[in-house]
């Protein structure tokens, strides 16, 4: 008796499935894998071990028959469904004691995640444990549970698909000792936050930068935005006024000849799948009037300190010259004094000699 | 007749002046332009992010540009002192200073980076390096019995204008731009041409008119070219060996100024501990050039026998640097930091100071300007050489090791001056050069001269 003498007629029923069931086709694949499996089950209880690999063989060959068929039956003018991008895995644990935990999660791409809140038992030792999960401070239906008490600690976990924005928040599980874990999803934050605003000239232009943090080869969409927290416009590349340059993880905005409408707040925005983080950069225009100004005040105390120098010397040379002249005058009167002295003891020695 | 004439030189060579007096006003001239040349050299960094991010070019591009201020300022050199040979020291310093701040104010004007190579970089080094040297010569020339701790003075404002200029600067970008605040630092280069007209010119000797009315022939002008650059001094050993000795220090000299940080960072401790040390080291490095020029005036050692002292030392900490932060220990990085920098700066107010020793003060002027274009050469090789042995190696080990034992080997080097191991300066060569001499170092050459015949003697 051959096993697959009972799939070949399961097989010959799925030849007849619809064109337009790629899915379908495998949904009936599988139902009769799994009759087939059931049986083989049912048979397994009288035969011996060995015959396992007996039994793999007919599913294996049902499944790739299956796939033959439902590559014949599809319409090849018809277009093949939109894969879904595989989603990420990410996972995070949390240990709880008795205080609060909150746990910031950066997420920059759709993910499957694994959240798991493992909660110590304090000193009473209760069998069991409720818990359940919220979203925002408001529980999931269905996902109050019973935990027991196993190595000490209450242990919860729940899989949550985020596959898209709104599905962004704050994930929490609540013990029913009020005990929490707030896992806090949120897309990147910018790290360099500039506080001072960028200053530029009229008729002069300016790059506004926005770095954001990440791996090498990641590629970010940007976008840019001017106005202020209520109200935001677009900026589009316009050619004599804005130039947005953008690559992977930075994003440049020039602004070309700049006038005193161009000042206020600049927004740049990372865009990932699982929402946008903005960044505010201030923009102060100003003339060259402003730097002027002490410049010019500058100017005027070096010239005021050249002249007053040179008049100073001016007047300390004068000086030295109208004492030059007294000291000569007073050589002189001195030479005189000596040359008479020497005189009168030349004529004391002519006396004495005498 | 001749007790009038002993009593004049008596005055002048005493106490009052030439060391006082005007002198001090010399110094106060000299720490204003030193600050404003080399204290805003060391602080331009701050203009280099926004230059990068505005022209949109690498940094190395950039970099170009006080690399080429530097050199300028380095190569200019002997020109300078030609120049105050030929003419005053007043004018060619009044001149520096009103190029330096011009460069900085066309460079507010750029649109394009070569703009800035051209200004920033040329015109303004062109200008630095018309300051340094006749403002250096003119204070050796107004000391005698205090020269090193009017140098250590005015070399002390390099220190603390880095200190003061990098908030001032950071203020002046973010209130003004890049544009503003070049346009307000020209005008603050501008304040070096005061300090310029504060150098007394002297009245020009007959002996140097004359020979300007008489023909020149190429000969002629090639004589009087060369004699103006000292150009003589190249073939004298005691000079040559000088300058070797300051090019080698000049090797080592720079690369913890360069490494420390990164050396630091890479030995495990944060941005900000790194800094640290690297402020440390600066603080020092004033204490250590006010301290040593007040301790070398006191007359106990030799200039020279304190410099290979202050140089071995300096060796030995860049040496000592990387071991101790590999032993894991900030406070060992620390207090070697803190010595390093306090020997490093008493080594760069004796540096200067032994010139006039070596040549006398009638050629400090050619002399300065020589020595600086030889040991900028040589400063060119070192940081590059540093910089590829971390490549080969990985670390800085390698490039501190290698720097100290240049220092090390300078000072050796220095060993091999004639007179040495004596007690006392060497006599200075008497040279026939009465007709050549700047002017304003004429006159006061004549009175240090004897001045330094007095002060050799108490030298033991």
């Amino acid at each position: 008796m051959r096993p697959d003498g009972i799939t070949n007629t399961e097989m010959s029923h799925d030849v007849t499935v619809k064109p337009d069931g790629g899915r379908a086709g495998a949904r009936s694949c599988a139902a009769a894998a799994e009759r087939s499996a059931r049986r083989s089950r049912g048979r397994r209880m009288k035969t011996m071990p060995a015959s396992w690999k007996l039994l793999l063989l007919p599913t294996l060959l049902l499944m790739t028959s299956c796939g033959r068929t439902d590559t014949k039956t599809l319409d090849p003018t018809q277009t093949p469904p939109a894969s879904v991008p595989p989603l990420a895995d990410l996972k995070r644990e949390v240990v709880l004691k008795s205080e609060n935990v909150t746990e910031n999660i950066e997420l920059r791409q759709l993910v499957r995640l694994f959240l798991e809140c493992s909660l110590t038992a304090d000193q009473n030792k209760l069998p069991n444990m409720t818990a359940f999960w919220s979203r925002d401070g408001q529980e999931i239906p269905d996902s109050r549970l019973t935990v027991a008490l196993e190595k000490e600690q209450y242990g919860i976990q729940r899989l949550f698909n985020i596959t898209s924005e709104e599905k962004v928040g704050t994930y929490s599980c609540v013990f029913e000792n009020k005990v929490r874990a707030d896992f806090v999803l949120a897309t990147p934050r910018f790290r360099e936050k500039r506080d001072k605003p960028v200053v530029s000239y009229v008729h002069d232009f300016v790059v506004l930068p926005c770095k954001m943090e990440g791996s090498e080869n990641e590629s970010l969409t940007w976008l840019w935005f001017k106005g202020n927290e209520t109200h935001k416009e677009r900026i589009s590349a316009q050619p004599d006024r804005f130039e947005i340059r953008s690559q992977n993880l930075t994003s440049r905005l020039k602004l070309i000849n700049l006038t005193f409408a161009d000042a206020g707040f600049y927004y740049c925005a990372a865009v990932y799948a699982v929402g946008s983080t903005m960044n505010p950069i201030k923009l102060k225009v100003i003339t060259f009037w402003e730097p002027l100004k002490p410049f010019i005040a500058i100017l005027i105390a070096v010239v005021l300190l050249v002249v007053v120098i040179f008049l100073c010397e001016k007047q300390q040379s004068k000086k030295k010259v109208t004492e030059g002249n007294e000291e000569n005058v007073d050589q002189n009167n001195i030479k005189l004094q000596e040359e008479e002295k020497g005189a009168e003891e030349g004529s004391s020695m002519r006396h004495r000699k005498v | 007749m001749s007790n009038l004439k002993q009593k004049a030189e008596g005055k002048s060579d005493g106490e009052d002046s030439p060391d006082g007096g005007w002198g001090w006003v010399l110094v106060v001239a000299m720490f204003v332009s030193m600050s404003l040349v080399f204290g805003l050299m060391r602080s331009l960094g701050i203009f280099f992010m926004e230059f990068v991010q505005y022209f949109e070019e690498s940094a190395q591009a950039i970099s170009w540009i006080s690399s080429i201020g530097l050199a300028a300022q380095q190569f200019f050199s002997p020109l300078s002192a030609a120049l105050c040979n030929a003419f005053n020291a007043r004018a060619v310093v009044m001149t520096g200073g009103f190029l330096a701040g011009l460069g900085l104010i066309l460079a507010s004007q750029a649109t394009c980076l070569v703009h800035l190579y051209l200004t920033m970089g040329l015109i303004s080094g062109l200008g630095w390096g018309l300051i340094f040297t006749p403002m250096v010569a003119t204070v050796i020339a107004n000391f005698s019995h205090r020269r090193t701790l009017a140098l250590g003075l005015g070399f002390s404002s390099i220190g603390l204008s880095s200190f003061a200029f990098n908030p001032l600067f950071q203020l002046l970008v973010e209130t003004y731009a890049w544009r503003g605040a070049l346009l307000i630092l020209g005008g603050l280069s501008l304040n070096i041409v005061p300090c310029g007209a504060l150098i007394r010119p002297q009245p020009r000797p007959k002996a140097l008119q004359k020979e300007s009315k008489s023909t020149l022939s190429c000969s002629d002008v090639l004589r009087r070219f060369s004699s103006y650059l000292e150009l003589s001094l190249l073939l004298e050993r005691p000079y040559i060996t000088y300058t070797l000795g300051v090019s080698l220090f000049n090797v080592g000299y720079f690369v913890p100024y360069f490494h420390l940080v990164a050396h630091s960072r890479q030995a495990g401790f944060s941005q900000y501990q790194a800094a640290f040390v690297v402020s440390a080291a600066g603080a020092t490095d004033i204490c250590g050039r006010v301290v040593s020029g007040w301790f070398s005036d006191l007359g106990h050692f030799r200039l020279i026998h304190l410099l290979s002292f202050w140089t071995l030392l300096v060796g030995l900490f860049i040496m000592l640097l990387p071991v101790s932060s590999l032993t894991g220990s900030y406070a060992a990085l620390v207090v070697i930091s803190l010595l390093y920098g306090f020997c490093s700066g008493a080594l760069t107010s004796l540096v200067f100071a032994v010139v006039p020793k070596i040549v006398g003060v009638q050629r400090t002027m050619g002399a300065l300007g020589l020595l600086q274009l030889i040991e900028s050469s040589a400063g060119l090789l070192g940081t590059p050489l540093s910089g590829f042995l971390k490549d080969i190696t990985g670390n800085y080990v390698a490039s501190f090791l290698v720097a100290g034992s240049f220092l090390l080997l300078g000072s050796f080097t220095l060993a091999t001056l004639p007179h040495f191991f004596s007690c006392t300066d060497p006599p200075l060569p008497v040279t026939d050069k009465s007709d050549s001499l700047p002017p304003e170092l004429q006159q006061m050459s004549s009175l240090s001269t004897d001045a330094n015949n007095q002060t050799d003697e108490p030298e033991r």
